[in-house]
């Protein structure tokens, strides 16, 4: 870890074999009954940038920035982190994986997970 | 940092970005100026300034703003004295309530720059403005008779 790492820039850890600078995105996460949504900020990523996958109740979101052609541009002020987006999350709700949907607008990637309807609570006649 | 809205602090802000304007060759802040920038904000954490970066090529100033979450309805884009000043109001919506928050940025306008040409496009959360120079602004060469 170097000395210019800070918490927002550095990866979090990254897979084995992947030696990427990644950043960790701002995220909310709001729920009710039926379902969790949670909204990752990834401005900059266009949607064939984004990559979602839920894994043994590991939800990993990758955004991917478009390559900007600001080559040939000299920067005056730069404040934008130019690096990727890793998010992962660990889910402790057992969530429908198929019913799952995500959503990219203006730079928001909006996943909806809803929960697994757990068996309804049964009767059992004693014979 | 709270954004200061008076206008003040609103002129410090701008002058810090006359610098970069006028000492274009100066190069990038060092981290720790980045850092006093944003009034010991890091990046990625929610603040009330918006996130810029600015880049020139022959032709124009470009300046990208980080606006993720906004709509193209809640951006607003004023210029005024060559303070150029993009606002944007972020709704969201948590269950039943929605809250909305401002974010705000002022430029300065370098000379030069043709206010009328001037043009903004929002893509995937980023406002992309571009300045452009205006013709005879920008640099040539005089001959000599």
């Amino acid at each position: 870890m170097n000395a210019t790492c800070t918490p927002s820039t550095c990866a979090p850890a990254a897979p084995s074999g992947v030696t990427e600078s990644l950043r960790k995105p701002l995220y909310h996460v709001n729920g009710n009954a039926e379902a969790y949504e949670v909204r990752v900020e990834m401005p900059g990523v266009p949607k064939s940038g984004v990559k979602l996958d839920l894994e043994d109740n590991l939800l990993t979101v990758r955004g991917e920035r478009a390559s900007n052609a600001r080559e040939g541009l000299k920067a005056l002020h730069r404040e934008l982190s130019p690096l990727n987006y890793l998010l992962r999350l660990r889910l402790n709700t057992p969530v429908n994986e198929e019913k799952m949907t995500a959503k990219l607008e203006d730079g928001v990637l909006a996943i909806t997970l809803p929960l697994r309807q757990t068996a309804k609570p049964r009767q059992i006649t004693v014979n | 940092m709270k954004l200061l809205r008076t206008y003040p602090s609103a002129f410090a802000r701008v002058s810090e970005f006359d610098e970069w304007f006028r000492h274009p060759l100066a190069g990038m802040p060092t981290l720790g100026q980045f850092f006093s920038h944003l009034g010991g904000v890091l990046p990625g954490v929610t603040s009330d300034k918006l996130a810029v970066d600015v880049h020139e090529d022959k032709d124009a100033y470009h300046a990208h703003f980080e606006v993720p979450g906004v709509k193209k309805e809640d951006v607003k884009i004023e210029l005024n004295n060559g303070l150029l000043t993009v606002t944007a109001e972020k709704r969201q919506k948590n269950g039943e309530s929605e809250s909305s928050h401002t974010l705000s940025r002022s430029i300065s306008v370098p000379d030069g720059v043709n206010v009328e040409a001037i043009t903004a496009k929002l893509e995937d959360g980023i406002l992309n403005l571009t300045l452009p120079k205006a013709e005879n602004k920008k640099p040539r060469s005089i001959e000599l008779n």
